[in-house]
């Protein structure tokens, strides 16, 4: 099936705005409807710096705290900072990340996370096989892709930072590993917060891992019980490339979800699990599955729904 | 070229309509170029238009070109070769790219705040899809509002037009026609400080109207100012607004990253 | 797949190839085997080019992101035909694509080193030139003067994002911007010919059919604006007559095989995860005449010689899909802009 649409036109190609409403105006409206929220950009001058201390996304000159970036400005106390409304994930220790491997180099791996340079997973940050506690050993260091090779996805913890500012991710934990039996979706970070859990189970048999840095894993459902395998550590399950066998209603379930997450972010919605779990049963009573999403109207109609019940 | 077509008739108007100070329509558009860049722009003053998108702050390409104290910006820049009245490709070692690759790299390193970013690199890709003059002023604005629009931290900004003089009387936002036949300058300016961030003149002008042409400029860019910050400002809110939703109104306070 | 620039893990692949391979089949996005993304379109985008069009497959229609972009655009120069000047009598078609904006979406992916990307250019514009610059699709208007002057046609496309079937979306959008090329009238100075029946319909190409509607002898001229046009439009309305035979221009369809099925429109991650690709270009000359105009196989996987006939057969009815999708969105635009440009005829008096 083969389908044509047009472009949008753009709506004030053709129309000059007038200049005057703006300087006077201004005040007013950079406070939004209850206002609390200010906007700032680049270059605005936000308050004197005897006064305050500039934080994040602003700078000082001339004895005036001025916004670098383009976002909400937030005060607590003294200090001022203008949240940018887009950015690459900026991250912080114990955060919960998804990421992909882009390089395998001695002793450590390159991962890629939507942050300002790659991640560093250190050979002695992950489980090996032969039980949690065992020490590294040269071979190890010898067959690191069977592990990790590139592309590889895998879920992590933000442990620490270098001193250049690089992070360094751990997967110490049974939850985290590398990432099998699904697909990857990715959003704006800022669209995903921090949550008590990032792993979600919705009821349709899928899990979902939101990873702070916008990264989200769609898979299969896997009991709590199976993850942990019989002798607590079960090596050739935790770096498998293998899938499971997938049923199809649960392949059509991660699609919806899938799409699902796609519209929501592409109209700034945050994600969390009430919000997945309410669009998620409101689009599998609609017809046509997960490819009716795709379609404009029927996703308009899934962001107003979830925008009514909030 | 220069004799059949009047640069400014008796009544001053230009040969597209427009007054001696009179700027083009500019259309300013967010909308994503490029496979999911971090930000993206497409201004269009006039007939010309040019779209950049920005990647980054992100992991840098090759390990010698990136610095321990700041990002390194990497700028690309390319010619559609149905772009002009002629057709023309433009490689990548085209003179008339590199010069105008140097020039916006030298007009925007000190403008963003790139010591927050050590060993980073922020690439950011230039486009021009049509051109009918003012190509550098096109090309500067576009890459103000996509980094911006990137979320990167820039010190102001940075706001560019082209001012040039016919016999005695100065021109702004010229076209390909009056670009052709006039001594030109494009002026960058900064305006919260009044700072020139750029002045490029491939011309011959006579001192006494560069001073008046440079005034002019510093005026006309803060008129373009104020159309980009409405676009920036516009964005922002619509951003905003989305994200309110399915939290409540409460302040977004303790989210993640600042 | 040799050219790609995503990376996927192993068990993402696997679990691409089991949906494909499922019955009943299921992909990523919930789309169907055979079922494309949106496409949008628009031709007339370049305003200083003889034809245009911008098209996007994939587009998200919530936020415009996403999607495979490419710009297309016709540039129609005199050239002159003598010998050793590099013209040829009749016209020649040069075809060339450029992906300028490289990046490949999340920089986790090996980044395209300039060599590999020189590589990737060379080979899109090879397949593109080759199928559309063959004899059997010249158009017969390209002459000017014969042994003397011809037009020579640039088709210069730009690939602005890459989110997978980019062969699709060239030849759709070359096809678009050969659709609205217009070819400049001109006249001839040294023929005092009788007037010509009409060189539209002259499918030969050869030296005999250049332009002869006027006879007088002002000089050379090409942009000589005919009189017979529409009342309602002035003279400069008037861009030219559209290139002849321009339902012939083939359309491209890429079958991506995870053997023994096939599926079209591959996202780069369905790209990544199959091993061979055949890319089929048809022309449909007439309701009952395709021919195949071009053929390709890439990746290291193989097929049987067996199942490519059938493979082809199919191709074929994908390709008619496309074609006359295309076909009336391409009708729809030449409406669309005809309206426009009337209306703002009117909204001037």
């Amino acid at each position: 099936m083969i389908s044509f649409t047009s472009f949008p036109q753009p709506q004030d190609a053709y129309k000059r705005p007038e200049i005057e409403e703006d300087e006077d105006m201004e005040v007013d409206e950079d406070f939004m409807e209850n206002g609390t929220l200010k906007l700032a950009w680049p270059g605005e001058s936000l308050t004197s710096s005897h006064a305050y201390m500039r934080g994040h996304g602003t700078y000082v000159d001339n004895e005036e705290v001025i916004a670098s970036v383009a976002g909400i400005v937030e005060r607590v106390n003294k200090l001022i900072t203008v949240r940018p409304v887009r950015t690459r994930y900026n991250p912080e220790v114990g955060d919960l990340v998804i990421g992909r491997i882009t390089e395998v180099q001695a002793r450590r791996w390159k991962v890629e996370a939507n942050s300002r340079q790659d991640a560093v997973l250190m050979l002695s940050s992950v489980n090996l096989p032969g039980g949690v506690q065992r020490r590294k050993l040269e071979s190890d260091e010898l067959q690191m892709r069977t592990f990790f090779e590139e592309g590889d996805l895998l879920v992590a913890e933000v442990q620490a930072f270098f001193g250049d500012g690089t992070m360094s991710l751990h997967t110490r934990s049974l939850s985290y590993g590398k990432l099998r039996n699904g697909q990857l979706v990715t959003v704006p970070p800022n669209l995903i917060r921090r949550l008590k859990s990032h792993f979600i189970s919705l009821p349709c048999g899928v899990d979902l891992i939101l990873g702070l840095n916008g990264y989200i894993w769609i898979s299969k459902h896997v009991k709590e019980s199976d993850r942990e395998g019989e002798e607590g550590f079960d090596a050739e399950g935790v770096y498998s490339n293998k899938n499971d066998a997938i049923d199809d209603s649960t392949r059509t379930a991660i699609s919806q979800v899938a799409n699902i997450i796609s519209v929501l972010a592409s109209h700034a919605v945050p994600l969390n699990d009430t919000v997945l779990l309410e669009a998620y049963e409101w689009s599998v009573e609609q017809e046509g599955g997960p490819k009716a999403l795709l379609q404009d109207d029927v996703g308009d109609a899934l962001v107003v729904t979830v925008a009514s019940r909030s | 070229m220069s004799s059949r077509i009047e640069i400014l008739n008796a009544g001053g108007y230009r040969s597209d309509g427009r007054r001696q100070y009179e700027l083009r329509t500019i259309a300013i558009d967010f909308s994503p170029q490029g496979s999911n860049p971090d930000g993206s722009a497409t201004i269009s003053h006039g007939l010309t238009q040019v779209s950049v998108s920005v990647y980054g702050p992100r992991e840098a390409k090759m390990r010698s070109q990136t610095f321990h104290d700041r990002a390194n910006i990497n700028i690309e820049l390319s010619i559609a070769p149905f772009s002009a009245g002629e057709r023309r490709r433009r490689g990548k070692g085209d003179k008339r790219i590199l010069e105008l690759t140097q020039t916006l790299k030298s007009t925007f390193e000190p403008v963003i705040q790139t010591s927050l970013y050590p060993r980073a690199q922020i690439d950011i890709y230039v486009q021009v899809l049509q051109q009918d003059g003012g190509l550098l002023q096109a090309c500067i604005n576009a890459t103000t509002l996509a980094l911006v629009n990137a979320g990167i931290p820039m010190l102001d900004l940075v706001c560019a037009v082209t001012g040039g003089v016919h016999s005695t009387s100065a021109l702004l936002d010229l076209t390909q026609l009056e670009e052709n036949d006039l001594p030109n300058v494009t002026i960058a300016v900064m305006p919260r400080s009044g700072k020139i961030a750029l002045v490029s003149m491939e011309t011959r002008l006579h001192v006494d109207r560069f001073e008046e042409i440079f005034r002019l400029a510093g005026e006309a860019g803060t008129v373009i100012h104020s159309e980009m910050k409405r676009a920036v400002k516009e964005k922002t809110a619509k951003l905003v607004d989305a994200m309110q939703l399915g939290k409540g109104s409460a302040a977004p306070n303790a989210e993640n990253d600042y | 797949m040799a050219l790609t620039s995503t990376s996927v893990s192993k068990a993402e692949k696997s679990y691409i190839q089991a949906g494909i391979l499922a019955n009943p089949p299921s992909r990523s996005d919930g789309r169907s085997l055979h079922d494309f993304r949106a496409i949008a379109l628009e031709t007339g985008v370049a305003p200083l080019a003889n034809g245009s069009a911008r098209l996007n497959i994939g587009r998200n229609p919530h936020d415009g992101t996403g999607g495979t972009e490419v710009l297309a655009a016709v540039k129609l120069e005199v050239e002159n035909v003598e010998e050793g000047t590099g013209g040829v009598d009749g016209g020649r078609i040069i075809c060339n694509v450029s992906c300028d904006v490289k990046d490949s979406s999340p920089s986790a992916y090996p980044n395209l080193s300039s060599g590999a990307l020189d590589d990737l250019q060379h080979d899109y514009t090879d397949v593109i030139n080759q199928t559309l610059s063959h004899p059997s699709l010249h158009p017969s208007n390209l002459g000017i003067l014969p042994r003397k002057k011809s037009w020579l046609l640039s088709l210069d496309i730009v690939i602005l994002a890459d989110a997978g079937n980019v062969y699709d979306a060239l030849f759709m959008a070359a096809r678009a911007a050969l659709w609205d090329t217009k070819v400049p009238r001109t006249r001839s100075i040294e023929y005092k010919a009788k007037k010509s029946v009409t060189t539209a319909k002259n499918a030969s190409g050869g030296a005999g059919d250049m332009d002869v509607d006027e006879d007088t002898s002002s000089g050379f001229d090409t942009r000589k604006i005919a009189g017979a046009i529409d009342f309602e439009l002035p003279d400069y309305w008037d861009e030219g007559e559209v290139l002849e035979g321009r339902d012939r221009w083939p359309v491209c369809v890429s079958m991506n095989m995870v053997l023994p099925t096939h599926f079209l429109d591959a996202s780069p991650q369905e790209e990544a995860s199959t091993s061979i690709r055949v890319l089929l270009m048809f022309s449909f000359l007439s309701p009952n005449q395709t021919t195949l105009q071009g053929m390709r196989m890439s990746g290291p996987g193989e097929i049987k010689l067996s199942g490519l006939k059938e493979l082809i057969e199919e191709g074929e009815k994908y390709a008619k899909e496309i074609y006359s999708a295309l076909t009336s969105k391409l009708k729809d635009e030449d409406i669309r802009r005809n309206q426009k440009a009337r209306d703002r005829f009117v909204n001037r008096i």
